[in-house]
């Protein structure tokens, strides 16, 4: 309940504040007219709806993801971002889109995903071998946010080569935001997350059971093996598929879950994740609102608006834990 | 078929290496074997690679006559249940919710719980004396407690074989004589077969059908325990000289303090 508030709530603020304000007859009778009628309608229509569908959907993907890699490694503090995996993304996808540049050819969206994808599994199965050796958690996410740090560092050495003219829009995005998202962009978004998103609902079940741990799902007839892959399969798309349109965005894939969890009072896969959807989405509108309000009309970066709100989160999960257990 | 388990000839270890050799054994319908033996004698390992958790390194386990490397998770689930020592850490789960995990080889592919299960789970909790805990958070109660639900998860889960290591570890004495009773209840009216690994000679006598030793990575015979646990079995089992038996089974008053106590 309270989340559907607060996302009618956003949904509407993010349609009405910009550089020209709109008022909420206005945006009502645009909505009816459709698309093409005037000025009003083609800000509503071709800037704001998209980035507003956008936002909903890659943060609900992102809070999605970081809820599987969470009980994937049994630990609250494993997200996209802190894993390296966002980052693993935006490392390979930046390197075919500085040679689609050099080559003179625009990326399809296809092969966006694609790359981000590979990143994000790049990373992922370092992370795995690392998780294989050592079993402390702390360890994993340092390893983690070394690799983050190594593929931005990596990221950052490619864009200073690449074409000057290139430069400022590349710079943008590995900064994370969710400018200039049209139609076609929400579309893919929306199948992709959607498909990703039901089967992750689907996984409800096997879920649950690893909750209790790897030997306890075992003993109930879960195929851990096969439940495993399709857990980092799912959230590695997941997390190529916001890195790709956004960005590596930080901090949504850890705070989001736990806020959820604190609303719900459970980690019931089954209300988990369309809660974590819903939850990642609203706190991305949030984010991307003060992203383009704050100091308009300069942007401020997403991932800085998502590390203000996401990273306090964070720190109060962890004094609140018992024993403050990593 | 009375057997529900058999292995012949099992080596149980890791990677290769055999922690344990030289298992035989049958479990059969209703009744309750042990396995006793000082820390570190792979009474773990064993029960994992009977629990199909880990494979043998050679010999074979058979459940109701399949081979169990043939068998798929579920199939395995569905016959057998294990209770295991591992930490089991859930965040914030209700005790019926772990209760209710039992169920999974019973439920679809949503794992809806239907009102026979609801049932199931129902009994199980009463039976483990752990229904007024139903609600509470798994992470926020005691050992002991603990210990009660996750025997009325495997309660739940209806097995014909059930596995448990070293179950009564956590348990105050009434509450140990409170599982062994519901275990034994089991047993009798279901035809349960139990495996179990635990440290109490005394409650193992009186508990177990059989009783398999182990000692220095080999598992003894199936043996009848007024014969496996006897005096001098004890004694060589855990590296005790009479002197100890005696302070602590028999009558002796005082233990001398000449012989210094061997750690384990």
């Amino acid at each position: 309940m309270i989340l559907a508030a607060a996302l009618a709530v956003l949904l509407y603020l993010n349609l009405t504040i910009g550089s020209v304000p709109l008022p909420l007859a206005e945006i009502l009778k645009t909505l009816r007219e459709g698309p093409s009628s005037g000025t009003y309608g083609s800000i509503i229509w071709e800037i704001r709806m998209p980035r507003m569908f956008a936002a909903l959907i890659l943060g609900g993907a992102l809070a999605v993801s970081g809820f599987l890699l969470q009980t994937f490694f049994a630990n609250p503090i494993a997200g996209p971002f802190v894993l390296g995996i966002s980052s693993g993304a935006k490392l390979v996808l930046s390197i075919v889109m500085i040679g689609s540049m050099v080559a003179g050819r625009t990326l399809h969206s296809a092969a966006m995903i694609g790359a981000a994808f590979i990143g994000a599994l790049m990373s992922m199965l370092i992370i795995l071998v690392i998780s294989g050796r050592v079993k402390k958690m702390s360890v994993l996410v340092i390893c983690g946010i070394m690799i983050g740090y190594v593929c931005s560092a990596v990221t950052d050495f490619l864009v200073s080569f690449a074409d000057d003219s290139n430069i400022v829009n590349l710079h943008n995005w590995s900064m994370g935001s969710f400018s200039g998202s049209n139609w076609s962009h929400v579309g893919v978004m929306a199948s992709l997350g959607g498909i990703s998103l039901l089967l992750a609902f689907l996984l409800s079940k096997p879920i649950t059971a690893y909750q209790l741990g790897e030997r306890y799902a075992v003993s109930v007839g879960v195929n851990v093996k096969r439940f495993r892959v399709e857990l980092i399969l799912l959230s590695s798309v997941l997390s190529a598929l916001v890195t790709a349109y956004a960005g590596p965005v930080s901090f949504v894939g850890i705070a989001v879950p736990h806020l959820m969890r604190g609303l719900f009072r459970t980690t019931k896969p089954h209300v988990m994740i369309p809660g974590c959807f819903l939850g990642g989405g609203v706190f991305c509108l949030f984010a991307d609102l003060i992203a383009r309000t704050m100091f308009a009309p300069t942007e401020l970066n997403l991932s800085s608006v998502t590390a203000v709100f996401g990273a306090p989160v964070v720190i109060w999960t962890m004094l609140r834990r018992r024993g403050g257990r990593v | 078929m009375d057997v529900l388990v058999s292995a012949e000839d099992l080596c149980a270890g890791y990677d290769g290496k055999a922690v344990v050799s030289g298992l035989n054994l049958e479990l059969r319908r209703g009744g309750i074997t042990a396995l006793i033996g000082p820390n570190g004698s792979g009474k773990s390992t064993i029960l994992k690679t009977l629990a199909g958790q880990l494979p043998p390194v050679s010999g074979r386990v058979f459940l109701k006559g399949r081979g169990l490397g043939t068998m798929s998770e579920r199939e395995i689930a569905s016959v057998m249940s294990v209770m295991m020592t591992e930490r089991v850490d859930p965040e914030l789960m209700t005790c019926e919710d772990v209760v209710s995990v039992g169920r999974f080889p019973y439920t679809g592919f949503m794992g809806r719980l239907t009102a026979h299960d609801r049932d199931v789970i129902r009994q199980a909790l009463e039976t483990a004396h752990v229904f007024e805990l139903k609600d509470r958070d798994f992470n926020r109660i005691s050992d002991g407690q603990r210990q009660r639900v996750l025997l009325a998860r495997a309660i739940c889960q209806e097995p014909e074989v059930l596995i448990m290591d070293e179950p009564t570890g956590f348990l105050d004495i009434r509450h140990k004589l409170e599982l062994l009773q519901v275990l034994m209840k089991m047993v009798r009216e279901r035809g349960t077969a139990v495996l179990i690994s635990m440290h109490e000679i005394e409650l193992t006598r009186k508990f177990a059908d059989t009783v398999i030793c182990l000692k220095d990575g080999k598992a003894g015979p199936a043996m009848p325990p007024a014969d496996a646990l006897g005096r001098g079995a004890v004694c060589r089992l855990f590296d005790l000289d009479e002197d100890q038996y005696d302070w602590l089974y028999g009558e002796k008053q005082a233990l001398t303090g000449s012989d210094p106590v061997q750690g384990d």
